[in-house]
């Protein structure tokens, strides 16, 4: 479908950064495709170089440089028709090519005297289709051109003599000195970088367009022509640049300027592309090298692969099927013919002279040339009009029913939905497994202190997602606590404890311990603070935004944490001793063991300005629990417990602890401590064994909970997912604690499951690592995975054995799916997800990502969802059957790569449960019902075959046939595939099961379409042998005769009527709409007829149906063949629908009976879920409730990305970042300030 | 978001934000809200559906049956027993010989009394009229006027003389017209038989002009069947036109003329039968059909049975259907029936 997919590019008129910036980007996969050429491939080049005389506009003539006008059009008035044509038979989908040419062959073929029909019947279906088809390439085209203009005519600065001057982009010529002065403004053409507002000859440029980066990148002039920034020096430049050919390499340019008989080399360095954007610059003056279709961006341009739908692909083979069918019906025909022709019928004039085709000497030669009739007659069997009706109802849906859904419209970032291709809206229905990402789809990457517990107890009221996700899960009600007074929200911080805030923890009952716990916050960390010494103002640069949200914690406690020397942190205390006393405290830090992930613990060792010695220690319980001293274990099973509970609902959990140093201990372990920092050799290992030693004994103060925050509705969501039978898998590049905790939140994962964690990081793997071999510790990690694998295999088949047994989740990290991916354990790991209910992979690259997406859609032939927001996720979006972005932040990306854009994870029940479900159901109809409409009609047409001896006579007029399925039945299939509903948009979102029949695929299997195959060779029968049976004799009191064309009328109207009530029947609402289009289409034959049978035309027909419908319609006979046939005929589909839904219902029908007296949802008001527990969920919920013995959760997590280059990065070494941190983190700082422009 | 809510325009304050909102525009289409009805095909529907069209059908399918049913017609097959014993074995040589005597005499009783008009109509078998070289075969152009009167390109094979010269009306069906007459009478007072007004209207005045005489008819080696009176025009040759309408199906009947008298019960006919047409070379059957008629034609008992049929067919439906309603009833939206809820694995989601 080369045809709305286009509209894919001309739609993505993409949120965010401003018109430009999608016109632009539109002009890369918006170019002819005939050109694809890869990014990064380098065409070859031409020979030579070209030589350009800057700000010489006569010198550069005798070149003929190509202008700067650019045109993206695939048409010119001329080449539209006969390209556009060509387009339609040869390039397109591959069954619409082949329906196409068929019957493209046929319009040939029925010229020649075989065809039994005027050329008219096959040629009117085709030109119509073929009509409609160029009239959306013609409007598509026009828009590009009206695109194509608008961009041409930007103005921009041109040097001319000692002005600047504005012209258009277009004319533009190579050699102009060109001023770029608007702020975010992009390039008209590959300029080199004279000189720059900005001091040293910088400027920066964003490169989004090209490469989809959004960090701006840094491009510096040549030292010698800094100086040609205003106009009267930039008209002294007179420079001549010799470079390559213009060339698709986005990376290389090669080329040198000569000023004054100096060669300076050039650079891609000095070079800024088209499609690029100035950003932080006032302006540029830069000289044009290479204008209009041969920049680098012109250059390259992207053929984005188009996905078909897996219902697309079934509806290849139907039309094969078809093919056959219709090759059957011929052959019988063909056959039939040569055994009939006889030159005993002496009246059909088959003397010696007689044609080939009836000629009885060779009767190989008449059944094969009857064949040929009979393809012409029968073409109607194949549906040539259904691939343009599905592309209008798909277009339809997606622009006006995607894209305008107001419940998928977000209106913090202002973004609607936004479909950028209608290929997929039925895939939509039949999704079975969502890859999601997590930072920025499930999580907004916001970690908020929420809960702590100290000494015990625990403080914060605040109720997480995934326990409200809980809750709904349970129909439980959570009565939300309103916020007290003393409720403090800001970023990080997101806790209301009156016991706590504004120093009322003071009066709790050990203030001492509390102090202790706020002390640990404000002094065990990291950070850096940065700006203003002020609460208020202050920002903490953390490597991990817990640390962040901890330091913030200690902030809003009264512990505020100022500034930082390399010895000492100074805490700002309020409240300490007496009310409205502020202290700065200065601590001096002496040592700092240092976070990472074997430690699991991060410890400080500070003297207070007293001289008391204190190690304070923060980090996950296992490790912490570990190195606690005796005693007080009330207090410990006390935490404990709090921390189960924090895990449980999705928090990350750290552990406090304190010791309190005798001086002597801590010298004598200073020592060991430096000799270890000084070593040369495993100094990492040395210093990790030198903490083990001070890290013990250590006191529990309490455990933190922080937020990892949701997006808003994710539990709900996933829950509501879930029910529909979706499995949802998290990818994501985090630790694996962090994934876990996530999943917890969203009730991915719950303590009830069975879990099986498959992880590298363990002492065996860690061990044969350290060794350093890498074939070997690859060897080690593969033997171990498939161990466990099958090991976790064994046990996940006996879980299925067992009814009852718990539900099973799977945690993998990245390194051991590398090796899981392996094509020898592929198998059994695929196996093993699939069984699993929730799948966490976590650690894993953007290519790990896209290889699961595919081994889970290539291996168990499912129909995948990819969910992302970022550049890391472009390959998982892309490899999947549908891939979906998040819109409105930041990065574009992910949505750039996708099919369809929203705003938030949570629309994704929207988009799959009501659209995806709703066109899935119509895509099926209209299918089903297109090919039910044609093969009645034209197995009418075979049964009378049999009665003409197999000579391939026409039932039917030949306009009769060629506007039945342009006119007479157009219209109201597509009304169905627009308005058709099952159930009303609340009632799919909350029967999410009633998706599962959408990923049975119910309602386009081979059986359904038998039932209708069935009923149409039923119904073709009754029509034709009803009609003519009933003709037979005399009519009216006249007793006059019927012809031939007097009962195929009759039959035809029988068909049309018939036909298109049964697409009422097919109905599950019925608006105006359908009632004017059936009534429309009904009475449009009848017009038809009146006026065609009515009057004579001097032109070339044979008048056949002259007065028929007039002759017809004055007997009784008319009237009542017309209310006998139409009933009989739909008599045996309802008689069918009866029985099926009384005895075998459909999910949607029971839920359609379950509310059928409800009002219309007129205004989608939500359905308030009604809170009947059955027995069976009251137990569960008891159980539920229940506590438990052993909980294995409890929540650790502590995240810090490149938290190890935090500190090298302050030492002045910079460890290598990954390509997606880079692009994450530059994205996060483009959203500030879309945000701020919005 | 309610309808009220996306559709209220606010109240000015936000007037700005609302300009650069790419909040959708709500309407009923785009929202898919728009009203529609829901029909439920619930088991009273389908017995209700049913009832009704059996209440319907059976009245109309007696009222046409019974109509049916008052039609008297008289069958009387000929082809085999028109021919002279000694030409049984080779009927086509003495169809075909010009000097054999083709008049054949039938005697019919009529059952019934046969109020007029009684209409006369000749039925043939195994005729393909419906041929495709056969149907196309004709210029209704050149029946239409005589300005067209060479226009004879669709006409095959019987286009032409040997000559070159138009032959009206051309073509296969023109050609092949049925020339068998039969003359009726009753107790040797011969009834006349009308051949007036047996081709529909439409037919005789636009379709076969008045100023089209036939011209080069039936004029060249073969025979096919019936000749034309040259002097009188096509508008006028209504046997020619009943002919010309081709028939759907190779068995066929067409009007011969109608007997403007009654027939009394028990009456005997005398036919006489000129028997010229060929039937015998393709194995066809010709019959003799005397019938009078009713407001739904000829006797066709079809549609009566048919409505009667289907009508007590739905009644039958009806009521097993009320049976099992009775017997196995199924509540109607009961939540029971859901998938997830009859497969016990599935719904502790």
């Amino acid at each position: 479908m080369s045809g709305w997919d286009r509209v894919r590019s001309s739609s993505s008129r993409l949120t965010g950064i401003g018109g430009g910036f999608s016109r632009l980007s539109n002009m890369n996969d918006r170019l002819p495709s005939s050109r694809s050429v890869r990014l990064g491939r380098v065409q070859p080049q031409a020979p030579g170089y070209r030589t350009i005389h800057c700000n010489d506009r006569e010198a550069n003539l005798p070149v003929r440089f190509k202008g700067n006008s650019v045109s993206t059009t695939k048409y010119n008035i001329l080449t539209f028709l006969p390209k556009g044509l060509f387009e339609q038979v040869t390039w397109c989908e591959p069954m619409r090519r082949v329906a196409n040419l068929y019957f493209l062959m046929i319009s040939i073929l029925s010229t020649t005297p075989i065809s039994p029909v005027h050329p008219v019947t096959n040629v009117v279906p085709l030109s119509l289709v073929l009509f409609i088809s160029l009239v959306k390439e013609a409007f598509e085209d026009w828009k590009r051109l009206l695109n194509d203009r608008v961009i041409n005519s930007t103005p921009i600065d041109v040097l001319q003599g000692q002005r600047w001057e504005s012209i258009p982009w277009k004319k533009l010529q190579v050699g102009d000195i060109v001023r770029q002065v608007k702020q975010d403004g992009f390039f008209p053409a590959d300029v080199l970088f004279l000189a720059s507002s900005n001091p040293d000859g910088v400027c920066y440029i964003e490169t989004a367009n090209l490469d989809g980066e959004t960090n701006l990148k840094i491009r510096k002039a040549l030292e010698r022509t800094w100086d040609y920034l205003t106009p009267e020096k930039a008209s002294e430049f007179k420079g001549e640049i010799q470079c390559e050919q213009p060339n698709n390499s986005l990376y290389t340019f090669t080329g040198n300027m000569i000023i004054e008989k100096q060669t300076l080399p050039l650079s891609p360095n000095e070079l800024l592309l088209r499609g690029c954007s100035l950003r932080n610059t006032e302006y540029i003056v830069g000289a044009v090298i290479f204008t209009g279709h041969e920049t680098k961006v012109m250059m390259n341009s992207m053929n984005v692969p188009s996905k078909r739908s897996t219902l697309e692909r079934k509806l290849d083979k139907l039309i094969l099927t078809l093919f056959g069918t219709l090759f059957c019906m011929c052959l019988i025909g063909a056959i039939g013919s040569g055994i009939f022709i006889n030159r005993k019928y002496y009246y059909l004039g088959l003397d010696q002279s007689v044609e080939n085709q009836f000629n009885p000497n060779n009767r190989f030669v008449v059944a094969v040339l009857t064949m040929f009739t009979l393809i012409t007659l029968y073409s109607t069997i194949i549906p040539i009009s259904l691939y343009v009706s599905i592309e209008m109802i798909k277009f339809i849906q997606s622009t006006q029913f995607i894209n305008k859904d107001l419940h998928m419209y977000h209106i913090e970032t202002n973004t609607p939905a936004l479909a950028r291709t209608s290929n997929l809206n039925e895939e939509l229905g039949q999704v079975e497994y969502i890859f999601s990402d997590k930072t920025g789809t499930l999580t907004r990457n916001l970690m908020e202190f929420f809960k702590c517990s100290i000494g015990g107890e625990v403080y914060g009221t605040g109720i997480t997602e995934a326990e409200k996700g809980g809750a709904d899960q349970t129909g439980m009600k959570i009565e939300e606590m309103p916020r007290s007074a003393t409720s403090l929200h800001e970023k990080g911080f997101n806790f209301d404890d009156p016991r706590l805030m504004r120093g009322a923890w003071k009066n709790e009952p050990n203030p001492d311990t509390l102090k202790e716990f706020f002390r640990c916050l404000a002094i065990c960390h990291t950070v850096l603070p940065e700006g203003d010494e002020s609460p208020e103002k202050i920002a903490y640069q953390a490597a991990s935004p817990d640390e962040a949200a901890l330091v913030t914690a200690a902030k809003n406690f009264g512990f505020f944490f100022y500034r930082r020397t390399p010895t000492t942190i100074m805490v700002r205390e309020s409240h300490v001793e007496k009310m409205g006393k502020i202290q700065d405290v200065s601590y001096e830090i002496l040592n700092v063991l240092e976070f990472n992930s074997t430690r699991k613990r991060q410890s400080v060792i500070c003297r207070y300005p007293n001289g008391r010695l204190v190690l304070y220690c923060k980090g996950a319980d296992s490790v912490i629990y570990e190195r606690l001293a005796e005693g007080n274990n009330g207090m410990k099973n006390m935490s404990r417990e709090h921390l189960e509970q924090f895990g449980s609902a999705g928090l990350r959990t750290l552990c406090l602890a304190y010791r309190d140093l005798a001086t002597e201990l801590y010298e004598s372990w200073n020592e060991k401590f430096v000799q270890a920092k000084s070593s040369l050799r495993d100094r990492e290992k040395k210093l990790d064994e030198v903490a083990e030693l001070i890290e013990k004994d250590l006191i529990l103060i309490g455990c933190t909970a922080i937020e990892d925050k949701l997006q808003e509705g994710v539990p709900t969501c996933i829950e509501t997912l879930s029910r529909a039978g979706i499995k949802i898998w998290v990818l994501t590049g985090d630790k694996m604690e962090t994934a876990i905790n996530i999943a917890y939140a969203c009730s991915l994962i719950n303590n009830d499951m069975k879990q099986f964690i498959i992880s590298s990081e363990t002492d065996a793997i860690r061990e044969v690592e350290s060794r350093g071999d890498p074939m070997e510790v690859a060897r080690f990690i593969k033997d171990a995975v498939k161990q466990e694998l099958r090991k976790c295999l064994e046990e996940a088949e006996h879980y299925l054995c067992r009814v009852t047994g718990p539900k099973l989740a799977l945690i993998i990290d990245g390194k051991c799916l590398m090796y899981a991916l392996d094509r020898s354990l592929r198998g059994n790991f695929l196996k093993l997800s699939l069984i699993c209910s929730s799948v966490v992979c976590c650690r894993v690259s953007p290519l790990q990502k896209a290889q699961v997406t595919s081994l889970v859609k290539k291996g168990a032939q499912k129909i995948t969802l990819s969910i992302g927001d970022g550049a890391n996720d472009v390959s998982m979006i892309q490899a999947a059957h549908v891939g979906v972005g998040i819109s409105g932040l930041e990065g574009m990306q992910a949505v750039m790569a996708s099919d369809f854009a929203i705003a938030q994870f949570r629309y994704l029940t929207d988009l799959l449960l009501v659209h995806g479900r709703w066109s899935y159901l119509r895509i099926c109809k209209v299918v089903t019902y297109f090919f039910y409409k044609n093969l009645t009609f034209t197995l009418t047409q075979f049964w009378f075959t049999f009665h003409t001896g197999f000579s391939g006579q026409r039932f039917y007029d030949d306009w009769f046939q060629s506007l039945y399925n342009v006119i007479f039945t157009a219209l109201p299939v597509i009304v169905l595939g627009l308005f058709d509903k099952d159930v009303s948009a609340s009632l799919s979102k909350k029967y999410p099961e009633l998706y599962k029949e959408g990923i049975r695929n119910s309602f386009f299997k081979w059986r359904v379409v038998g039932v209708w195959a069935f009923f149409s060779l039923y119904q073709s029968l009754v029509f034709y042998y009803f009609v003519t049976a009933s003709s037979r004799n005399g009519h009216n009191l006249s007793g006059k005769i019927f012809g031939l064309w007097d009962v195929s009328t009759m039959a035809f109207t029988c068909v049309v009527v018939t036909v298109n009530v049964r697409l009422l029947m097919a109905c599950n609402s019925i608006t105006r709409w359908h009632h004017i289009s059936v009534g429309g289409s009904i009475l449009a034959w009848f017009v038809f007829i009146f006026i065609y049978s009515g009057i004579m035309t001097p032109r070339d027909r044979q008048e056949n149906v002259f007065f028929v419908i007039y002759v017809l319609m004055s007997t009784f006979y008319f009237y009542l063949t017309l209310l006998l046939v139409p009933i009989v005929a739909l008599l045996g589909d309802f008689l069918y629908q009866g029985i099926q839904r009384w005895f075998f219902p459909y999910d949607y029908q029971i839920v359609q009976e379950i509310h059928q007296h409800e009002p219309d949802d007129s205004s989608r008001a939500e359905l308030e879920i009604q809170n009947h527990l059955t027995p069976d969920e009251e137990r569960s919920y008891a159980i539920a409730q229940l506590p438990r013995e052993t909980s294995k959760h409890t929540g650790f997590a502590f995240d810090s990305p490149g938290y190890e280059s935090f500190f090298a990065s302050q030492a002045g070494v910079r460890a290598p970042q990954k390509a997606w941190d880079v692009a994450r983190r530059a994205s996060m700082r483009s959203r500030t300030k879309t945000s701020k422009k919005n | 978001m309610t309808s009220k809510g996306a559709t209220s325009s606010g109240g000015g304050d936000d007037g700005a934000t609302k300009r650069n909102s790419k909040k959708p525009q709500y309407s009923r289409f785009t929202q898919q809200e728009l009203p529609a009805c829901k029909p439920i095909l619930t088991p009273g529907w389908v017995i209700t559906t049913f009832i009704f069209i059996g209440i319907i059908f059976i009245p109309i399918g007696l009222v046409s049956l019974f109509a049916s049913e008052r039609v008297v017609e008289i069958v009387d097959r000929y082809d085999e027993d028109c021919i002279p014993a000694k030409y049984s074995e080779d009927m086509v040589a003495f169809i075909q010989s010009s000097k054999t005597n083709k008049t054949c005499s039938r005697t019919l009783t009529v059952p019934k009394l046969m109020k007029s008009p009684v209409y006369v109509y000749y039925q043939l078998d195994n005729f393909y009229q419906n041929h495709r070289r056969y149907v196309k075969s004709r210029s209704d152009k050149q029946l239409r006027s005589k300005a067209y009167a060479s226009e004879t390109s669709t006409c095959a094979p019987e286009a032409t003389t040997g000559n070159g010269s138009a032959i009206v009306p051309c073509g296969l069906i023109a050609w092949s017209l049925f020339n068998d007459t039969y003359g009726f009478s009753v107790n040797k007072k011969a009834l006349e038989v009308s051949k007036k007004n047996i081709a529909w209207k439409s037919d005789k005045e636009s379709k076969f002009g008045s100023d089209v005489f036939p011209k080069n008819f039936q004029s060249g080696g073969l025979i096919g069947g019936g000749k034309l009176d040259s002097s009188k025009p096509l508008s006028e040759q209504e046997d020619l036109m009943v002919w010309m309408r081709t028939a759907a199906l190779p068995t066929f009947r067409k009007l011969y003329g109608k007997i403007e008298v009654d027939l009394e019960a028990d009456e005997k006919i005398t036919v006489v039968i000129q028997n010229n047409y060929n039937t015998y070379g393709f194995g066809g059957k010709k019959k003799l059909v005397i019938s009078t008629t009713s407001w739904i034609g000829g006797k066709n008992d079809f549609l009566g049975i048919a409505y009667l049929m289907v009508g007590g067919m739905c009644l039958f439906l009806a009521i097993s259907f009320i049976l099992m309603y009775v017997i196995r009833p199924r509540p109607l939206g009961d939540p029971s029936f859901l998938s997830w809820n009859r497969n016990p694995a599935g719904h502790f989601n």
